[in-house]
């Protein structure tokens, strides 16, 4: 047993540590002459400065009584009409040209980072969804009396476990991505779901293999057939079980999402990336993406505990 | 063929995919309200034949009919069977994610379609019947072995069967255990359910059971009346019993 006191030294001697790792961080930057700019890193999170709207043509500005701004362009065709903004640049009868500020709008919206974080949340969650419906199909038809069933199931593990997803991210948008007219998200998040599905597949047949045949026989002694005891008696169990080994596979299955920025999704790394060449801040930028995948990642984990702890319930 | 026999086994054979040939022409017949005692040394088939009777085994030749429902016919809807015949197993095999309650009302609520409440309340008359009524919201992790399989006989009461098989239903339990399980299963007895078991408990046989069966090596080597039973010459049997009192 650890005595109260020993606990304290440990917690003291973990904060020593971290501060040491931290300010070696610090001092290594120094090094190599960098200098910090967190406040650069700002605005590509949540942009609060006003923001510019730029003509889309050469023209004449017109203001009319309500104050609506319009464009109307030299060389004919609709003019560019703004109606809502904050603050006017464009002054009546001006001359402008295409990419003139003609007004701003204020408030704030999201930069990239913050949109780049949305996409990989998005493409993540239903990547979990369609893994999890995927591995459950594919982890029963493992376990399944066909042999047909077991056969297609241990194909599309050994197949998906055994190449990278990298290249299957390449064949899912390059060939089926056209075959079937997909777009890039939907390509990833197919790719992704196809991944770890395989992997969720083998979870759900070892978490399935670990009750007990009695349970089985139970059940259908009872009367059950088999998919009643499957869903009532041996999946309840199973689950309890693939708990854990779930958690770690979602938690892979947000970082992996990392890699579909090879097919343009501007997910957070891909946003990392196109920040770093704007705000000259590459160790803010991929530190910053860096703690974000952390806080996704440690939210789910923090969730499934959570459920894993309802669960336990009965034992 | 006459319809007085609930259960009629006829020259049941059993080979295993291995090739151990575990049931050898075993007939039995049993009556409505009759308590069949199955004894014999471990290993001579007495588990695979009641498991034959619900068709947790399949049988390789003969025929078995329940309540006039052919077994081996292949339009037998085999869970239709099975909701008649309930079974008790030597580990209990309780649902550990259920409570004692949520293990009784499953099958009936799932499998008879039983309202919920009126299986609720099937199962905790059930439950006082068995001596539970005090640990229905138990999990089974919490429960003794005696009181999960007393748990496990209501389960397989609240469908109603027509028969239950016991396969050596207390033989995992700690010596004084054991008493507890046999008395609910007299008391069933004596309120006429009919019943198959496989036990090593004597005792039990020479006092509840209507007749008493001997297996060996995958056959049904003898079958008396107790009285006559435990009296017999039979050689084979007096080896046996000679082993175990
Ligand atoms: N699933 C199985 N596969 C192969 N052989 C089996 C299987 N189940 C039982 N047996 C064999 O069948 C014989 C009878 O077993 P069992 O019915 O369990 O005997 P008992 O219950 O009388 O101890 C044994 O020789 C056993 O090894
Ligand atoms: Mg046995």
């Amino acid at each position: 047993m650890q005595t109260l006191s020993s606990r304290w030294v440990g917690h003291g001697l973990y904060l020593v540590i971290m501060a040491a790792l931290i300010s070696g961080v610090y001092i290594a930057g120094q090094k190599i002459n960098y200098t910090w700019h967190w406040e650069r890193l700002w605005p590509y999170v949540i942009n609060t400065e006003a923001q510019d709207i730029v003509a889309i043509s050469d023209g004449t500005a017109v203001i009319d009584a309500k104050g609506t701004l319009s464009i109307a362009p030299d060389f004919g065709g609709d003019p560019q009409i703004v109606s809502e903004y904050d603050q006017l640049v464009a002054r009546e009868g001006d001359l402008i040209f295409q990419g003139d500020t003609i007004a701003r709008i204020e408030g704030w919206r999201f930069g990239p980072i913050a949109e780049g974080l949305w996409v990989t949340i998005k493409l993540s969650c239903l990547a979990l969804i369609f893994s999890i419906v995927l591995g459950v199909l594919f982890g029963l038809m493992r376990v399944a009396q066909g042999q047909v069933w077991r056969n297609l199931a241990v194909t599309y593990v050994e197949v998906i476990r055994g190449t990278p997803l990298l290249v299957q991210i390449f064949i899912v948008y390059f060939f089926i991505g056209t075959v079937f007219d997909l777009d890039r998200f939907t390509a990833g998040v197919a790719a992704l779901s196809i991944f770890t599905g395989a992997y969720v597949a083998e979870i759900v047949r070892a978490g399935i293999q670990s009750v007990s045949p009695g349970q089985m026989e139970a059940a259908r002694s009872l009367g059950m057939n088999y998919t009643q005891a499957m869903i009532y008696v041996v999946m309840p169990q199973a689950l309890k079980r693939t708990l854990p080994p779930l958690a770690g596979q979602f938690i892979n299955l947000i970082k992996d999402s990392s890699l579909v920025s090879v097919i343009s999704i501007t997910d957070l790394t891909k946003a990392g990336r196109e920040v770093v060449s704007g705000s000259f801040a590459p160790f803010e930028v991929w530190f910053t993406v860096a703690g974000l995948y952390l806080l996704v990642t440690g939210v789910l984990s923090w969730a499934i505990q959570r459920l894993e702890k309802r669960l336990a319930a009965s034992d | 063929m006459t319809n007085t026999h609930l259960i009629q086994a006829n020259g049941v054979n059993k080979v295993f995919p291995n090739g151990c040939h575990a049931l050898k022409n075993v007939s039995l017949n049993i009556n409505r309200g009759e308590v069949v005692v199955i004894i014999g040394p471990s290993g001579s088939g007495k588990s695979t034949f009641l498991r034959t009777l619900n068709q947790l085994e399949s049988i390789s030749a003969g025929d078995i009919t329940i309540d006039g429902v052919d077994l081996t016919d292949k339009h037998t809807n085999i869970n239709k069977v099975r909701e008649e015949v309930g079974m008790v197993f030597q580990s209990f095999n309780l649902f550990p994610h259920k409570t004692a309650l949520g293990n009784v009302m499953l099958a009936p609520v799932k499998v008879r379609r039983q309202a919920k409440a009126e299986a609720e309340q099937d199962a905790r008359d059930l439950l006082y019947r068995v001596g539970l009524h005090d640990r229905i919201d138990s999990y089974p992790s919490r429960l003794s072995g005696g009181q999960q399989q007393r748990v496990a006989i209501a389960r397989s009461l609240a469908m109603k069967p027509k028969v239950l098989l016991f396969d050596e239903p207390t033989s995992a339990l700690d010596p004084e255990m054991v008493g507890e399980v046999l008395d609910v299963m007299k008391s069933l007895a004596s309120d006429g359910m009919t019943m198959v078991v496989v036990t090593h408990e004597m005792g039990f046989a020479r006092e509840v059971a209507d007749r008493v069966v001997f297996m060996e090596d995958g056959e049904l080597v003898f079958e008396e009346t107790p009285e006559r039973f435990f009296d017999s010459s039979h050689p084979r049997l007096q080896r046996f019993l000679g082993q175990v009192l």
